[in-house]
């Protein structure tokens, strides 16, 4: 006998609302339905109203994990509109708050991930790490959450002391060698509650438009810092790790090896930073036109489509944010899994609600 | 297969522009360039929707192939209806659910078309009430 149980939109351990409704059969799940919308907040209306300096703190608030990603893709595609030349060291500090913002990113999904499978200890040697990546991007910024880095033609400021962030990179890199990465590829219990679990067919990944981490994990090798190289990606050396499994245990995997190579990513930003201007000038507007620009965001490519009218206020602004296509996929991952796995299978995706609903 | 490839196989007259590659099509021609780009692997990206001149929707749909956008563009005249590309790619559902929140876009082909973002009270069109404000 099937029965569908709901789950949510208010979660005991979770802040964000979404709704789950899984079906299932005996203990098996046979499928699922979600249901999000709950935290709307009408970014791409609320866009259309205010003018452009207002709208690079707005989108900012898209999410409160990966805020610079937003502000900065906006920025991107408004600099493509108006053809505006970003200086060379401008670049670079985009590229080094971007990678610190995909570790802090990365760090959080572990440590939820750790608390999920049952392993505290973990959870709590996670957080340590991710409060090193807070404060470097405090040092810089004066901000944990929101930066506010990016300004139309570079970003508002230099990063004063790279030699505090060198030694914060050195050792979130080193605890993620020595024991993260052991830990979650090698106990017993990690192994147990992620291997052939939650699987996500390659044919599904593409088909349902799986982004990031989410994507490769299933053997989808892409990454548009490699691929479409944007910034100063194009000048650094960096693999993209990619798993074939497509289980949670894979997608553990690649974030685990992504935060490494985001470390390389920073070292390399921060000792070939160019001297120079931070940014092109005092800008309020661009000319009329239109432009696509995506970015790798920590979950994976976030979407921005922008139109000028020439005013000081967009026209038109789309933001499609990864884990608006990645957790559509989790309907697929749970089928003929145990309910009790529902959960952690949801949370490998590390999806951000907040993002999804804008 | 590559963007350029691909692009060959659907055919067309492909303009660069913005950040992508488009063509533009007829609302008759959606699915069928949408099948060949499942067939040559082509990762959905995005639906986005901006009003055109005189009532008429610009409609546009992305992939991404390797890193390459590839963009379609459908102009909707006031009171037609576009067909959904959900059933070729599952990823096009919120999407498609979504442009009927902001645009009060019908996808025909579809069993229904629940809002995502609004109550199912809520009139659809949220982002063509905010033009007519601004005009």
């Amino acid at each position: 006998m099937s029965y569908r149980i709901p789950i949510g939109p208010y979660h005991l351990a979770l802040e964000e609302p979404y709704k789950i409704e899984v079906e299932c059969e005996g203990e098996t799940v046979v499928g699922a339905s979600l249901k999000v919308g709950f935290n709307f907040r009408g970014i791409e209306w609320l866009a259309q109203h205010k003018n452009i300096t207002k709208t690079i703190a707005l989108v900012e608030r898209v999410c409160g994990i990966c805020s610079n990603v937003h502000s900065m893709t906006f920025c991107m595609a408004l600099e493509r509109i108006g053809e505006i030349e970003v200086p060379e060291k401008a670049k670079y500090v985009r590229v080094a708050i971007a990678e610190l913002e995909r570790l802090h990113s990365h760090l959080l999904w572990a440590g939820v991930a750790a608390e999920l499978v049952g392993f505290q200890t973990l959870f709590m040697h996670v957080f340590r790490l991710r409060e090193i990546v807070m404060d470097a991007l405090e040092a810089i910024s004066g901000n944990r959450v929101n930066y506010s880095m990016n300004r139309i033609g570079g970003v508002n400021r230099a990063i004063e002391r790279p030699d505090r962030v060198l030694e914060a990179v050195a050792e979130i890199r080193r605890v993620v060698t020595e024991s993260v990465i052991p830990v979650f590829t090698t106990d017993r219990t990690v192994a147990a509650r992620c291997t052939g679990v939650g699987i996500l067919r390659r044919a599904d990944a593409i088909a349902l438009g799986a982004v990031g981490p989410v994507a490769r994990a299933s053997g989808v090798d892409v990454d548009l810092r490699r691929d479409h190289p944007y910034l100063a990606y194009g000048d650094l050396d960096f693999k993209v790790p990619v798993q074939a499994g497509g289980d949670v245990l894979a997608r553990v995997v690649v974030r685990a090896l992504e935060m490494l190579e985001s470390c390389r990513m920073i070292e390399q930003a921060i000792e070939r930073m160019p001297a120079g201007p931070l940014h092109a000038g005092d800008i309020y507007a661009v000319p009329p036109g239109e432009a696509i620009v995506r970015a790798e965001a920590p979950r994976g490519e976030v979407f921005y489509y922008v139109e000028s009218d020439g005013s000081d206020t967009v026209a038109r602004l789309k933001i499609r944010t990864p884990t608006f296509l990645n957790i559509p996929t989790v309907q697929a991952m749970v089928k003929g899994n145990a309910f009790a796995d529902v959960p952690l299978i949801q949370a490998s995706v590390d999806p951000c609600y907040s993002c999804t609903d804008r | 297969m590559d963007a350029g490839t691909l692009r060959r196989k659907i055919g067309g007259k492909w303009s660069g522009r913005g950040g992508s590659w488009w063509l533009l099509v007829t609302i008759g021609q959606v699915r069928g360039v949408a099948r060949q780009m499942l067939n040559g692997e082509a990762r959905f990206a995005a639906v986005v929707a901006a009003p055109a001149d005189a009532g008429a929707l610009r409609v546009m749909w992305h992939w991404d192939v390797r890193g390459t956008l590839l963009s379609l563009e459908s102009i909707l005249p006031p009171g037609s209806f576009m067909p959904t590309i959900a059933d070729i790619y599952p990823g096009a559902d919120w999407a498609e659910r979504e442009t009927r929140d902001y645009f009060a876009v019908t996808f025909e082909g579809r069993e229904s078309t629940p809002p995502l973002m609004l109550r199912a009270s809520d009139a659809p069109g949220i982002l063509l009430a905010s033009k007519r404000a601004r005009a």
